[in-house]
């Protein structure tokens, strides 16, 4: 318990060092946004991911007759692109950032659509259901970073869910009724991006300076490089992730 | 413990001062070197709820623990079954109080002695005796056969080693699911909200309650002992969350002894009902009131002079009433006082009554015939109630205060006080009989304030450690009594004396 | 010592910030927890001080909910589902039992009202032996252990309308509830708690956990009244699966599902007399969407 709590102190007054030390070196660019854009691997062949049992809901089932479901873990591309990658700016100290479109997560065919939904602190996004069969949302965070766990109802029909988180945290979303069903969101404090099924990411409105970039990996981990973003034009950080 | 237990520390012995010193290091480093065994108390065992959640000390109980006990041993959770028990549930629980103890009595006729013989002579003095004891071994075993069908069974071990049964029942509770109707059948101790049988003390005097066992000098009346655990059968109902209490219970004017040989054909009823209210931050109150009503033989038919055991008839009548009250001045202090107004028909007063002696524990040790001195009297067909001979009656009180410090350690304070309010013997008594105790020769009336008992008990019990698992108690108490008129006559004036009894107790008390 | 510094290596290397909220929930201190003895609690007329209650959280709680209050009293490996729940977390903050709606605190009432109930089918009693001053200590003191209640307010109590006539209208239109929220997923479509859903079900610690059985005569865990069985649904249970049905479920037709639900239960009812009379028949897992 005491070391757990000195661990706690330890790593709070590096945040802190880190946090002052970006602030300094961050000289202020008023200069136009630039970006990091890049792609994220896997090394090796992507693991196997198991086929879904749904046979429980018949609706699921039906809906996945010709296309079975797989779990989501590992998600690549014909290239070995990594999909599902949330890739954000380590200790950003900038502004919230502009929300241009609604995030939403959808219960789709039994599944959420995204699998990981990445977010900023505060900002709002929808919980959707496109079936016909019940599902609860159930995303569980730990209280003690200020996010709330919460669990609601939805059956066919209902009304999207608003919310948003305090924290910045990596959520494990889950339906009770569809025990297969787990999806993150993945709550980071500034400009972020998710790769795409090629592993393709662009990070927006970068303003110019040093940055820390993570990638994060609901499986695989993190991983961090440094890049330098000029105004206006794009930095470029690639990633390789190896399966555990 | 029972009445007869009264007395069994007088074995007479010198007394080294020295061991008083002694006795309390062997104590200590016992306490310090000894490790908590995986001692395991059944319920606590069983719920995994602390010693204290039932216990204000143990065996004392609170409020919680009562009713706990008042559902028939359940949470009423629907988890008391026994399917839903833990597998290293148990239901026994072992106690064993090895103690170091000083009794001292003020006046004993002993014999003197010239160069080392006896000289035929005899003078009065005091006894002082102290040692290393055993207050005996109980094995305590309960808890639910069914949803709402519940057991205890405790056969307890005497210092000697012989066992007897102190307590044994069945109960069925919630009857109709209602908490209003609950049966306990068996022997049992009457529904006293101050329980002797979990008395926080245990010196011989300061073990019991005076004022739940008193009996007029020379009075054949056994029976209306409401401390001692009886046989027949209790109703009880209680609020769900058993603020009002209500029980009735029938039971043989027996004194609880087995084999219907003591007295037969005589009943006996008690009643208690009590209500608690919430105080603020005082606490929990509860007051209330028992009486116990009944009838018990004085005449027994004999063969050969020898009473026949079970052939009791010539039924004569005694009552006891009075006042109970729990208060509470906060987390830390609380005080119970029990009142008894007593009266035992005069037949009883003269001695009649209890036609075998008893050991006290449900069996006989010896019969007597009757009537001879020493031996309880027979109210043959014919015999006359002696001129002047009125019902003997009394008044007596328990204060029990304790000072809670934690739930482990508990200080204990008792002053119980018994006064005759109308001795056996009135002022027109010309041939009354003899006091059994065979100290004062009865011609007029007896002396008011004759076998008057005043009693002080102090002592406190501290628990090492508390968990869910083990009980064990280190255990000090000191008690003093004073009973006017007991004592050996005067040998030159043959005048009534006082007596004062000491008693100093240390041990551990052990509940594995 | 080699294998120390490459954790510490890897950890600081890691997004520091994430790394705090991974650490096991019991993860607050005495002194943590001290800095809130002055923590009250508002239950009626009565104000509850955490200081005041711990000697009775000593007394009576400790050996299972932990001096910490984090559920890890002496006896809480022993307590094993689906026999018993395991005793509650209270740094966590989280409670089953609320009049509020899902992810915010409950009012003091609600842990009040916890405390007297106890737990049907639980380890923990019912505490009403305790004066009503000493319970709402004990809510004081439950509250001090997390630090939620610092910068956090309790939610607002769900509006709970008055509760209408029984009629057989109403206990058909809650069968349509029933159905069109797919109660019977875990429950069951007799209630018995032996839905498609109901073996996988976990609690948010990943343990097992089984959906209430209408029909065993066991009570429900939040109180038994018509009024508790509403907010039991309207609010969720938050830490179980059960979910909030506020967004879904309209107030007069909640009392309807109330009603139907009812018609499960072992103990006598006048639901249960007039579902007989209707001899409604539970509803059909496999008929398609809003037509039961």
């Amino acid at each position: 318990m005491r070391n757990r709590h000195n661990l706690a102190v330890v790593l709070s007054a590096v945040v802190l060092v880190g946090c002052a030390a970006l602030i300094l070196s961050q000289g202020v660019n008023a200069a136009g946004e630039g970006k990091i854009t890049g792609t994220v691997k896997l090394d090796g062949p992507a693991p196997h991911m198991k086929g879904i049992d749904m046979s429980k809901d018949p609706y699921c089932s039906k809906a996945h007759a010709s296309d079975p479901a797989h779990y989501e873990t590992y998600v690549a591309g014909a290239n070995g692109g990594l999909a599902n990658v949330v890739l954000y700016i380590d200790g950003w100290t900038g502004a919230a950032q502009a929300s241009n479109a609604v995030l939403v997560f959808d219960q789709r065919n039994c599944m959420y659509t995204p699998h990981v939904l990445a977010m900023d602190t505060g900002e709002s996004f929808k919980v959707q259901t496109s079936d016909q069969t019940a599902h609860n949302i159930h995303p569980n965070p730990n209280p003690m970073t200020g996010n709330i766990p919460w669990n609601q109802s939805q059956p066919p029909g209902s009304p999207p869910v608003e919310k948003s988180w305090k924290a910045t945290e990596f959520i494990p979303v889950k339906c009770n009724i569809h025990p297969w069903m787990n999806g993150w969101f993945a709550v980071v404090k500034g400009p972020y991006a998710t790769s795409d099924e090629n592993g393709n990411f662009t990070i927006n409105n970068v303003p110019p300076g040093n940055y820390t970039v993570t990638a994060w990996h609901e499986a695989a981990g993190t991983q961090t490089q440094k890049v330098t973003v000029a105004a206006g034009a794009a930095a470029s950080a690639n990633f390789t992730f190896k399966a555990k | 413990m029972q009445v007869s237990d009264r007395f069994r520390f007088r074995n007479i012995l010198q007394l080294a001062s020295s061991f008083a010193a002694v006795a309390l290091v062997l104590a200590s480093i016992v306490l310090t070197c000894s490790q908590p065994a995986n001692a395991l108390p059944a319920f606590a065992r069983k719920y995994g709820l602390r010693c204290s959640a039932c216990h204000e000390s143990w065996p004392m109980l609170n409020y919680f623990g009562q009713k706990f006990k008042d559902n028939g041993y359940q949470l009423m959770n629907d988890r008391d079954a026994p399917i839903w028990q833990n597998p290293g549930y148990w239901p026994v629980v072992f106690r064993i109080t090895p103690i170091w103890h000083r009794v001292s009595v003020g006046k004993v006729q002993v014999d003197t002695y010239t160069a080392g013989a006896p000289d035929g002579g005899q003078a009065i003095q005091r006894v002082s005796s102290s040692g290393f004891d055993l207050s005996g071994l109980d094995f305590h075993t309960g808890g639910t056969l069914e949803k709402n069908i519940s057991f205890y069974l405790l056969p307890s071990s005497d210092p000697t080693g012989a066992f007897h049964f102190e307590q044994v029942f069945v109960r069925f509770d919630n009857i109709f699911h209602s908490s209003w109707f609950n049966f306990k059948l068996g022997r049992f101790e009457l529904d006293n909200l101050l329980s002797e049988k979990r008395i926080l003390t245990l010196t011989g005097n300061g073990g019991i309650y005076q004022t739940y066992h008193f009996i007029p000098q020379g009075d054949g009346n056994i029976f209306g002992q409401i401390g001692d655990n009886q046989l027949g059968i209790e109703y009880l109902g209680h609020s769900a969350d058993d603020r009002t209490r209500i029980s009735a219970s029938l039971v043989s004017s027996s004194d609880g002894n087995v084999n219907l040989s003591t007295t037969a054909n005589a009943y006996t009823g008690f009643f208690a009902a009590s209500q608690a209210f919430d105080a603020g931050r005082l606490g929990v109150q509860r007051v209330g009131f028992y009486a116990m009503a009944g009838e018990a033989s004085t005449y027994y038919l004999t063969e050969g002079g020898v009473p026949i055991g079970g052939s009791g008839i010539g039924n004569k009548s005694f009552s006891r009433e009075g006042f109970v009250g729990q208060f509470y001045f906060g987390p830390h202090v609380g005080l119970t006082v029990v009142t008894q107004h007593g009266s035992d028909n005069a037949w009883f007063g003269q001695g009649y009554g209890n036609a075998e002696a008893t050991d006290g524990n449900g069996g006989t040790t010896a019969t007597c015939s009757s009537p001879a001195p020493g031996c309880p009297l027979n109210n043959v067909p014919g015999t006359p109630l002696p001129a002047g001979a009125q019902s003997p009656s009394w008044n007596g009180a328990t204060f029990e205060g304790h000072y809670i410090y934690s739930p482990q350690l508990i200080f204990i304070g008792r002053y119980e006080v018994e006064k005759m309010s109308q001795q056996a013997n009135g002022a027109a008594c010309t041939a009354c009989l003899q006091s059994s105790s065979g100290t004062f020769t009865a011609s007029g009336a007896t002396p008011s304030n004759f076998g008057n008992i005043s009693t002080y008990t102090i002592g406190f019990r501290y628990n090492p450690f508390m968990t869910s698992r083990a009980g064990l108690a280190w255990h000090n108490e000191y008690n003093w009594l004073h009973q006017d008129g007991t004592g050996p006559a005067n040998l030159t004036t043959g005048a009534l004396t006082n007596i004062n009894t000491s008693e100093i107790l240390m041990g551990l008390d052990f509940d594995f | 010592m080699r294998t120390r510094l490459e954790k510490w290596s890897l950890l600081l290397s890691a997004a520091a910030v994430f790394v705090l909220p991974t650490v096991s929930s019991a993860q607050l201190s005495t002194s943590d927890i001290d800095t809130r003895l002055g923590t009250e609690s508002h239950v009626g007329n009565i104000t509850g001080h955490a200081k005041d209650a711990k000697g009775d959280y000593r007394r009576y709680c400790v050996g299972c909910h932990g001096p910490l209050g984090d559920g890890n009293g002496e006896n809480a490996p022993y307590m094993q589902p689906p026999m018993y729940q395991q005793p509650r977390d209270f740094q966590l903050g989280i409670f089953k039992c609320r009049s509020t709606p899902t992810g915010t605190l409950p009012t003091d009432q609600d842990l009040y009202d916890a405390i007297t109930r106890g737990f049907d089918r639980s380890n923990m009693p019912q505490w009403n032996t305790l004066s009503k001053q000493q319970r709402a200590d004990l809510v004081a003191w439950v509250k001090h252990f997390s630090p939620r209640w610092v910068g956090e307010k309790p939610g607002t109590p769900i509006p709970i309308p008055p509760e209408p006539e029984v009629t057989a209208e109403r206990i058909k239109a809650g069968r349509d509830v029933f159905a069109r929220m797919q109660c019977w997923k875990c429950h069951g479509v007799q209630g018995m708690a032996n839905g498609p859903s109901a073996s996988t079900l976990q609690d948010d610690l990943g343990r097992p956990i089984a959906a209430f059985n209408f029909t065993d005569g066991t009570r429900p865990k939040c109180g038994d009244t018509d009024q508790d069985i509403y907010r039991i649904f309207m609010t969720g249970l938050d830490g179980t699966p059960m979910p909030s049905f506020a967004d879904n479920i309209k107030p007069d037709e909640a009392w309807d599902l109330v009603f139907y639900l009812r018609t499960f239960m072992s103990q006598k009812s006048k639901e249960k007399e007039m579902a007989k009379q209707l001899a409604l028949k539970p509803v059909d897992p496999n008929a398609p969407a809003g037509q039961q």
